[in-house]
């Protein structure tokens, strides 16, 4: 079974249906999503803040870390639940959505960049905890505020239907979202 | 370090720059003028309706409109949330494929037959107001 036939079944299962015929719950997931993405960026940046060297110079990054992290992991719990419920209740569009992809590219590469951080530099913490945060802890901060920024963009845009594969796309639309031809409706 | 901070910083002011241009100048927080135009109104007298799409994040109504050659063109115009459209008395159900309907609305930007419908007509007289509140649609008074 493709992914396509796959995503086509769940939106077929009855709690899927459910979810997208709802009259409360989507909302309210989708807000529970939101919330828990604050708690987890709001915790996530200030220890990046604090790695690039913008801010707290004078507590150490390893005290930070376990101040924070505790937060971050809560949230970004609740975050992935509540995702993972909300492609649930629209998979198929959301498996072919350009912005959802790129958003999972973009998690991916968060998700390393938090591993090799903690398995690397933040290892020997202990060297750096009051100094300059040495270049490959920056770069990690930084490339979380970045990558973090870019997830929430592109999260927001998958509601936004200019490259559905509904409607003729270009090429490279095609390509990304792996649009086929019998997917473009009839209302062109 | 905070040359690193500045950089960080002028790439999401950048992206989000980009994006209040790009993806909205009437409205802008909001997907009508993103997606539909305000200045190309479309009515439809005696659209047949095949089939109600009762979803999150908005409900869509695929209709048929009779052409004078006698074929059909097809449409699918976009309502509210079902949450909103429950509370104006509407259900699942309300619109069974075959009903008849009056339904006007702004076209999409794309040129497609599609649209953001605003006020619906049943054969018996009964309207309902399609749109979801606060899109900056042009016929919300704000």
């Amino acid at each position: 079974m493709s992914l396509h036939a796959a995503m086509e079944w769940l939106a077929n299962t009855e709690w899927s249906i459910a979810l997208h015929e709802s009259q409360y719950a989507y909302a309210v997931i989708e807000s529970i999503h939101v919330w828990s993405l604050c708690l987890f960026v709001g915790f996530a940046v200030l220890l990046d803040l604090r790695l690039v060297g913008a801010i707290f110079h004078d507590v150490p990054v390893s005290q930070m870390a376990r101040r924070v992290l505790p937060w971050t992991k809560v949230g970004f719990l609740v975050m992935v639940v509540s995702g993972i419920v909300l492609f649930y209740a629209i998979p198929l569009r959301t498996y072919h959505n350009v912005f959802f992809r790129i958003k999972a590219v973009l998690l991916i590469l968060a998700g390393l960049n938090a591993f090799v951080f903690h398995r690397g530099i933040y290892a020997k913490v202990s060297h750096w905890d009051l100094a300059v945060p040495p270049r490959p802890a920056r770069m990690a901060g930084l490339w979380s505020l970045v990558l973090w920024a870019a997830i929430i963009f592109s999260g927001r845009l998958i509601a936004y239907n200019w490259f559905d594969c509904s409607k003729p796309q270009p090429a490279t639309v095609t390509a990304i979202a792996g649009c086929t031809p019998d997917m473009i409706d009839p209302y062109q | 370090m905070f040359r690193n901070l500045a950089a960080a910083g002028s790439l999401v002011v950048g992206a989000a720059l980009m994006l209040a241009f790009g993806a909205g100048t009437a409205s802008a927080h909001h997907a009508f003028a993103a997606e539909f135009d305000a200045n190309k109104p479309v009515k439809f007298e005696k659209a047949v309706v095949k089939k109600m799409e009762w979803v999150n994040p908005h409900v869509w109504i695929h209709i048929e409109v009779p052409q004078p050659d006698g074929t059909n063109e097809q449409w699918a115009i976009e309502a509210g949330t079902p949450n909103v459209l429950f509370r104006r008395g509407f259900t699942k159900e309300a619109l069974l494929p075959g009903t008849v309907i009056v339904v006007e609305g702004y076209r999409s930007k794309d040129g497609s037959r599609r649209a953001n419908g605003r006020d619906l007509t049943l054969s018996d007289g009964r309207t309902l107001f399609l749109g979801s509140s606060g899109t900056g649609a042009p016929t919300e008074k704000p």
